[in-house]
């Protein structure tokens, strides 16, 4: 088992370097650079002298080929120093560790509810095969599962925020709180910051509810047809307990890679569902970083998502031969 | 699943000819195709690729500004095929100064000219001006449908109903080009690891970790962002050259399942080279599981395309793409037919490409229909 780990870890570094190392040089290459991209901003009358714009090359680096300024990044990684974000100035860590929070937030609740609707439809689902209620529920999830996100939270917006303005039913158009938030009161406060969260939790769940449902039927399916349920149906073990004692646990190996493989999606899922909710999260943050060609900030986060989608495959491996003693890696 | 176990039992019993001899029984294909067409969801959802299909290649011929085939001077010509490629324009057009409007330019230029018009007068890249058409009154920006913009409009008067036909072209496009790079990609780098075995599978498995914790979207947006002129193919070489790594499992898993059987064993016998055992007798067999991740595939390639052109990273303006016209809705949310439609649009093909997914895992998968008995 250790030494699988040691050899894991050390692919993993290999690829980690490999993707940043393109990355890097990608976005290194793109039109435009931090300076420039801010000046165009600017009224032309106010343009940076040649002078000036060479000086600020040189204190961010830019001068350097892009080679250089990797190696330069990594060096300055292995101290944990991912650089100053250009647009914000101020450390990259900093501004990408205010945005895990909201994050974090619409991508746990949407996970959570998720989990905890999708299970006693999976279960049902399995019950009831074939007969009318269950084609029904399996179509309607299948077609909300086919529905892309951006579609659903256009739609809910003009249906909540445009043509139920100024009833009770509206709802805010983004962000994560409202304007006055300062000024409200300790319940006003978490109404308000709920009614920012309906819309974007809802249409970052229901994809995912019609493929975990599917995912518990599929694997339930597999599991019901062996020997020891019926044998137990048999021995007269009532169903209810039949299909959560003796079905379900058994279903528990697969699920569990499942989590495993969800965990890069918890903090990198909602790029388009942030961008249409201005929700002030990772995936906006990415998007800003690369229309304002912020270099650092997209680097950090690169480094993020391909850290966080090499442990999550490690850890469905690991877990895998923890639940199941069959699994082992020596 | 209500079945008729009748059908179900002729069709796994093979065929009698009249004289009460059993024929050949039908192929792996034929049967899997029996068994696709008995699903009516799938069906439906082929038949509605079809039609797509359809209108894609017809686009020109339905919505355009462009005459079919038109007689000018005495010679035939079809300007509306430059609806597929721009360079296709005749250039005797050009030099005559049409600058895209025939309409009025034909019988100015050429009173004995004649022309076969597209069904409905309007253009998925310009507005349709007063005047330009007999009966016309010209579009308005932001219409919500009406008779003549069936779909309405969007903010310069460009008609949306032509703009959804047109774009047509790239959803396929894009969904076919990309996912058939993976296939090609995935397919010949599972077949050599599953194949040869030991440190090629070792190489070749790392490789597609590596590429399978590629952040897709910090990828495409850097590369779409380093490129001058992004087009919409450098988006499906992209999401081809990332998108590779399920096929390449599943055709991995797949040779080292058959490379273990007695037939192949016995094709190395007869001396077969690894080519031809490789291509020629294990991958005909490798190919229907590897068929549904295809399929889901170009549903999840659509979906890309759609959400980067939403974002406003996907292709150029002038290219007519669903993606694009959300993008225009979204900043005008009360404009719903910016939204409903290409949003419709958008979710029918993914979900017929899902349905033919999912229809073809159940007709060739047989532990799923051994589960049905």
């Amino acid at each position: 088992m250790t030494s699988y780990l040691i050899r894991r870890l050390f692919f993993g570094l290999v690829t980690l370097i490999l993707i940043t190392f393109v990355i890097f040089a990608l976005v290194r290459n793109m039109p435009g650079t931090p300076l420039t991209v801010d000046l165009a901003e600017l009224d032309p009358s106010r343009q940076i002298s040649q002078e000036d714009l060479e000086r600020l090359e040189n204190i961010y680096g830019l001068d350097k080929h892009w080679s250089l300024a990797y190696v330069q990044w990594l060096g300055n990684l292995v101290t944990l120093d991912m650089g100053r974000s250009f647009r914000e100035k101020r450390p990259v860590t900093e501004v990408i560790g205010e945005r895990i929070g909201p994050t974090l937030v619409l991508s746990v609740t949407s996970l959570f509810l998720a989990y905890l609707l999708a299970i006693p439809m999976g279960l049902f689902t399995t019950v009831r095969s074939g007969r009318m209620e269950e084609r029904a529920l399996s179509t309607f999830l299948y077609m909300l599962y086919s529905i892309p996100s951006f579609v659903a939270a256009l739609l809910l917006l003009n249906l909540f925020y445009v043509r139920l303005e100024g009833t009770v039913f509206q709802l805010p158009l983004g962000g994560m709180m409202s304007m006055n938030y300062t000024e409200l009161s300790f319940t006003g406060r978490i109404w308000d910051r709920f009614m920012h969260m309906i819309l974007p939790v809802f249409c970052a769940t229901y994809g995912s509810l019609a493929y975990y449902s599917r995912f518990v039927k599929s694997n339930m399916e597999e599991v019901i047809r062996q020997d020891y349920i019926r044998t137990a149906r048999a021995k007269g073990v009532g169903s209810v307990r039949l299909i959560w004692h003796h079905a379900f646990r058994n279903t528990m190996i697969p699920f569990v890679t499942l989590m495993g493989l969800t965990l890069p999606g918890l903090l990198s899922g909602f790029v388009i569902l942030e961008s249409v909710f201005t929700w002030p999260g990772m995936g906006l943050l990415f998007l800003d970083s690369i229309t304002n060609r912020d270099y650092p900030t997209i680097m950090g986060l690169t480094l993020m998502f391909s850290v966080l989608t090499l442990l999550g495959q490690l850890l469905a491996d690991i877990l895998y031969a923890f639940v199941d003693p069959r699994v082992t890696y020596s | 699943m209500s079945k008729p176990p009748v059908a179900e039992m002729k069709a796994s019993m093979p065929p009698l000819n009249e004289a009460g001899q059993t024929t050949a029984s039908r192929g792996f294909w034929a049967e899997s195709w029996q068994r696709f067409r008995r699903r009516k969801l799938a069906m439906s959802a082929l038949f509605f690729v079809a039609f797509l299909a359809l209108t894609a290649v017809l686009s020109p011929a339905i919505v355009g500004t462009k005459p079919i085939m038109v007689r000018y001077k005495g010679n035939i010509y079809f300007p509306a095929m430059s609806y597929f490629n721009p360079r296709w324009e005749n250039e005797i057009f050009f030099r005559d100064g049409f600058r895209m409007h025939y309409s009025e330019n034909l019988k100015a230029k050429d009173p004995r000219s004649w022309a076969i018009w597209p069904l409905i007068y309007q253009d998925p890249y310009r507005r349709v001006r007063e005047g330009e058409w007999p009966g016309h009154p010209g579009n308005e920006s932001y219409m919500p449908p009406n008779r003549h913009n069936l779909f309405g409009t969007t903010h310069p008067g460009v008609d949306v109903f032509a703009q959804m036909v047109h774009g047509t072209r790239i959803a396929l496009l894009v969904g076919i080009v990309a996912t058939g790079i993976a296939a090609v990609i995935g397919i010949i780098v599972g077949a050599l690891a599953g194949f040869f075995r030991g440190a090629v599978d070792m190489v070749l498995s790392r490789i597609i970790e590596m590429v399978m914790c590629i952040p897709v979207l910090v990828l495409i947006l850097a590369l779409l962002a380093v490129l001058d002129t992004p087009t919409i193919w450098h988006l499906m070489v992209v999401l081809g050259a990332t998108g590779w790594t399920g096929i390449a499992r599943l055709t991995r898993g797949e040779f080292l399942r058959l490379g273990q059987m007695e037939y192949v064993s016995a094709a190395r016998a007869l001396g077969f080279g690894r080519l031809r055992v490789m291509f020629r007798h294990i991958l005909p067999n490798s190919l229907a599981p590897v068929l549904v991740p295809i399929s889901f595939g170009i549903a999840a390639a659509i979906l890309i395309e759609s959400g980067l052109s939403f974002l406003g990273f996907g292709a150029p303006p002038p290219n007519p793409s669903w993606g694009t016209l959300l993008n225009a809705g979204r900043s005008n949310l009360q404009m719903w037919w910016l939204i409903l439609f290409p949003g419709i649009a958008i979710f029918l093909t993914v979900l017929c490409y899902n349905l033919i997914g999912e229809g073809i895992q159940e007709a060739t998968d047989p532990k799923l229909q051994q589960g049905r008995k």
